[in-house]
């Protein structure tokens, strides 16, 4: 498993690897032409060592190169010529620089334009092979003139002018599949980026079955659960999103898989029209009808210092986490704490706009400890049951925007208390269980 | 007591040898690995071994995808903080209680259609009936409370609190027999195995007062046991055994063994228990089973409950308008009156999840004679429950459901006569109610047709139910798995939509 690791790993090292041959024999070939000038007769003398140093360097590309092509799914005709010239090419290079050893001279002397002319031989054989190598990597119509002189479909003007596979399908594929389903890396024998390449399909079979979603091997791969080991894109690349699967699912079903559809053809009530608007960006994102939208109060800051947490819960308070973003705390003071109420102010202050449900509830509060109340701003829920409070804490409590209930049973509070509460019009509850209020 | 207490913990007695030496393999093992491969090893194990995220224990490879499960929770701002579930265990009668069906009346003892039947599987019980005949309820029915909604005279006190109610008439499940039916709207699936809601919740949550148990249950002793109740559906099933639900017994020791034998002060129990935890955290460490931690968090829970149970049943100090509120039975310990009123107590500890189960709902036969007794064992105290929790202001932030497993037939299992007649099992429809904590209150949602057999409006499903149930804890049901077995396992299983119109 290690051993395997460390071939995956060593094997994409190939495309650095190989250009250090290209550099080092091109070079060789340099300093060969540039020795027939008197000026740089001197350079001859590094051409051997510069021929070693490309032979050493191609041999390692070969060998890095061999272990990658046993991870992909390249395209084998292209791969075996890659391989072949690329492996006669660190040969042809390790012999040319036999040829020119001492050893080898005493022999057979090998007359300077014969060298000359081999040499450049081999820059033409590396650049052949260079050629397939860049196939096999970025596709064979990478470096064409078709690719050239190819005209980019235009983005549509309008949802109306749209067609369905040409302006969405295709561009979606272009963009999640085409990286390693293409000409030249055709992983699975499968080629995704145009409608022939589609309805052919790969290893397993045609990738879709026009009109059958069941047996469109596309669609059951990318809706797999992603750990399985056929779930498409692989290799954590970014995987289809939800509109996009919807997209080219309508068009497998309804639209037959066929080029050519335009958008305009589909009734507006059918509800892919207006995905594609989306996806083509003619039209803002719907409301999503499944998403859980809740009414959250925007002025509660979005985060907070995590260490305060910490200080909340060290001077003895339950804390709880009502929401990560923005942070929303249900904080509770145990009953009978025995803890002081400057203690309790000075911990909760610096969170003051996070706390949104209070429990003080048991603590023997008095309207004077509590002077705090006002300063959380964004408290929905507060607890002051069971705390010798008066009607004086409720001057606090109309201030507070958001409160939506407030327990003040077995407290001080009486009917006047409960009236100036009134003209909070955002408290709904209020809760006077066991007061003279009642 | 020892002076070798600071020493490293590795007793050297012979019943340690076999530990003491896997313990040195281990430690071999690991270091000798860490020389050798320390590059490959490093990519492999690299966030495991240098990271501060708690170390995952062999037998639960997926520690760390777990802990990045649990840190995600709350995906939404909760709106309850506690659960009381009232369960009704047997399926009652829907026809008796909540779903009013006048036109019944009209139909009495004629055949069910087919067209109504519409192909339903029927029991083993009633399949061979020659004749299905429709009966309507023997018992009267009137509106309640401002939202005038229609309710049984057998619950007079339910009908008193009906505007705090959210009814849902058209809650369906997939099980015709009890067995698989409990189990289902338990942990959402048929099958033995998985774990409660009340486990579920109890490990995406956590606890509140780590005195007492997160998930606690409570089984009246006063229903007829016409159903079985078994552990399992309170039980964890694969979650770690520590998020059980604990049963309390009904009578007057609701935990056995809290108090202290004869001769023994329990003055070094702690001291004990240190002891203890540091012997079995010694096997972990050479085991790595999960069930050892489970059980240190066992035993120091029992710990903590010597003083926190007493304390919490303890209703000395309850004044006598509480026993009048819920009803003759609250005084006498394991009714469901004093379960209910022991539930409001747990509550108000901030007790996560209780459970109460009440049997007795199976009529399969002598309907008429036996729903007036069971409906009066619950309904006061049901009543009281609401009325208890709305007056503490507890209403505010805990969620009420009440409901069994299934409802029942229209046509009467068994002969017919005027004064007597049986309902079979119906899974197809049946009533449930939540009040409280994010539910809209004096609410009926979802309809039945005229013979309370098949759903014509809202249907929800037992994994809508339980996907509603945890929205309202702030938790997405979609997002609170746990792999086991390699599949990851939710309680709604691969279904379950909120019912967003039921939310406040």
């Amino acid at each position: 498993m290690i051993l395997l690791d460390i071939f995956t790993f060593s094997g994409r090292l190939h495309p650095l690897i190989v250009h250090l041959p290209i550099g080092f024999i091109l070079l060789a070939l340099l300093f060969n032409l540039l020795s027939y000038s008197r000026n740089f007769g001197y350079l001859q003398q590094a051409v051997p060592l510069t021929l070693l140093t490309g032979f050493i360097a191609a041999v390692l590309a070969a060998v890095f190169g061999y272990l990658l092509s046993l991870k992909g799914d390249y395209d084998v005709d292209a791969l075996n010529r890659h391989k072949v010239s690329g492996i006669s090419l660190a040969a042809i290079a390790g012999l040319l620089y036999f040829s020119t050893t001492e050893f080898f001279l005493k022999e057979i002397p090998v007359p300077r334009p014969l060298f000359s002319a081999l040499l450049t031989g081999l820059v033409v054989l590396m650049s052949y092979s260079g050629h397939q190598g860049a196939g096999l990597t970025h596709g064979h119509d990478y470096f064409t003139m078709q690719v050239l002189l190819k005209q980019e479909r235009p983005k549509p003007a309008n949802l109306e002018s749209a067609l369905l596979f040409e302006d969405v399908v295709q561009p979606i594929l272009q963009t999640k599949c085409a990286g390693c389903h293409r000409s030249g890396k055709s992983k699975g024998d499968l080629v995704l980026v145009d409608l022939p390449g589609i309805l052919k399909g790969g290893k397993t079979g045609a990738a879709v079955q026009p009109g059958n979603l069941d047996s469109s091997e596309l669609i059951r791969r990318v809706m797999l659960d992603p750990n399985h080991k056929d779930f498409m894109p692989a290799d954590g690349k970014p995987p289809l999103t939800s509109n996009e699967l919807q997209l080219i699912s309508w068009w497998i079903m309804e639209g037959k898989a066929e080029p050519g559809k335009a958008l305009a053809s589909i009734p507006d009530t059918v509800a892919i029209k207006a995905v594609a608007a989306q996806y083509l960006g003619f039209s803002p994102a719907p409301a999503a009808t499944h998403d859980i939208t809740q009414n959250i109060n925007p002025d509660i800051p979005a985060t907070a210092d995590t260490t305060l947490l910490g200080n909340l819960r060290k001077a003895g308070l339950t804390v709880r986490l009502m929401l990560h973003k923005p942070l929303m705390l249900d904080v509770t003071l145990p009953a009978g704490s025995g803890i002081p109420a400057a203690n309790v102010k000075t911990s909760i202050l610096p969170l003051a706009k996070h706390i949104i449900w209070l429990n003080l509830s048991g603590n023997g509060f008095s309207d004077n400890d509590l002077d705090f109340l006002s300063a959380l701003s964004n408290m929905e829920k507060l607890r002051l049951d069971k705390n010798p409070v008066t009607d004086k804490i409720c001057g606090q409590l109309t201030e507070l925007k958001h409160l939506e209930a407030a327990n003040l049973n077995e407290t001080g509070i009486t009917a006047t208390g409960l009236d100036q509460l009134k003209k909070n019009r955002a408290i709904k509850r209020v809760y006077s269980w066991r007061t003279a209020a009642r | 007591m020892c002076d070798h207490h600071e020493e490293k913990f590795r007793p050297n007695t012979p019943d340690f040898s076999k530990l003491n030496r896997q313990a040195g393999r281990r430690n071999f093992l690991t270091q000798t690995s860490m020389g050798i491969g320390a590059l490959a090893l490093g990519s492999l194990l690299g966030n495991r071994l240098f990271s501060n995220a708690p170390k995952p224990v062999i037998g639960n490879a997926s520690g760390d995808m777990e802990q990045e499960i649990l840190k995600a929770i709350p995906h939404f701002a909760p709106k309850a903080k506690r659960v009381v579930y009232l369960f009704m265990a047997g399926g009652p009668s829907q026809f008796e209680t909540f779903d009013y069906k006048p036109v019944l009346e009209k139909l009495r003892g004629q055949n069910l259609p087919d067209s109504v039947r519409n192909g339903q599987r029927l029991t083993g019980m009633s399949s061979g009936q020659a004749l299905l005949p429709v009966v309507p309820s023997a018992f009267r029915f009137n509106q309640h409370g401002e939202s005038r909604t229609w309710i049984s005279d057998l619950l007079p006190y339910t009908a008193k609190v009906v505007d705090e109610l959210c009814i849902i008439k058209s809650i369906h499940s997939e099980a015709i027999n009890h067995d698989p039916a409990i189990t289902f709207l338990q942990t959402g699936n048929q099958l033995p195995g998985r774990p409660s809601i009340g486990s579920w919740l109890s490990y995406g949550l956590g606890s509140d007062n780590e005195n007492l148990p997160t998930f606690i249950v409570l089984v009246s002793k006063d229903a007829s046991k016409d159903q079985p109740l078994y552990a399992r559906l309170w039980g964890n099933g694969f979650l770690p055994s520590e998020y059980q639900g604990v049963q309390f017994r009904s009578g007057k020791d609701p935990v056995l063994f809290l108090n202290n034998p004869e001769g023994y002060d329990g003055a070094d129990r702690k001291e004990m228990l240190a002891y203890l935890t540091q012997l079995n955290q010694l096997q972990n460490s050479v085991y790595g089973d999960p069930e050892i931690d489970a059980r240190i968090a066992q035993y120091e829970m029992a710990f903590r409950m010597q003083t926190s149970v007493p304390d919490v049943i303890d209703v000395k100090d309850e004044p006598d308008e509480t026993f009048d509120l819920y009803g003759p039975g609250s005084r006498d310990a394991g009714t469901y009156a004093a379960n209910c009123l022991l539930a409001r107590k747990l509550l108000e500890k901030d007790v996560k999840f209780v459970q109460l189960y009440h049997q007795g709902w199976d009529h399969h036969g002598s309907l008429p004679a036996n729903m007036p007794g069971q409906c009066r064992s619950i309904d006061q105290a049901t009543g009281a429950l609401i009325t208890d929790l709305k007056q503490r202001g507890l209403l505010e932030d805990t969620l009420v459901i009440w409901g069994g497993e299934f409802g029942r037939t229209v046509y009467s299992q068994g002969k017919l006569t005027p004064t007597d007649y049986g309902r079979d099992h119906h899974p197809r429809c049946f009533t449930m109610w939540m009040a409280g904590a994010g539910v809209k209150p004096g609410i009926t949602f979802g309809e039945t047709d005229d013979f309370s057999y098949n759903i014509v409006k809202d249907p929800v499903h037992v994994h809508d139910f339980q996907a509603t149930l945890l929205h309202l804890m702030g938790i997405d049901h979609e997002r609170l798995t746990y792999k086991f077995q390699g599949r990851r396992f939710r309680l709604t299983d691969v279904e379950g939509k909120v019912v967003r119109d039921i939310l406040t």
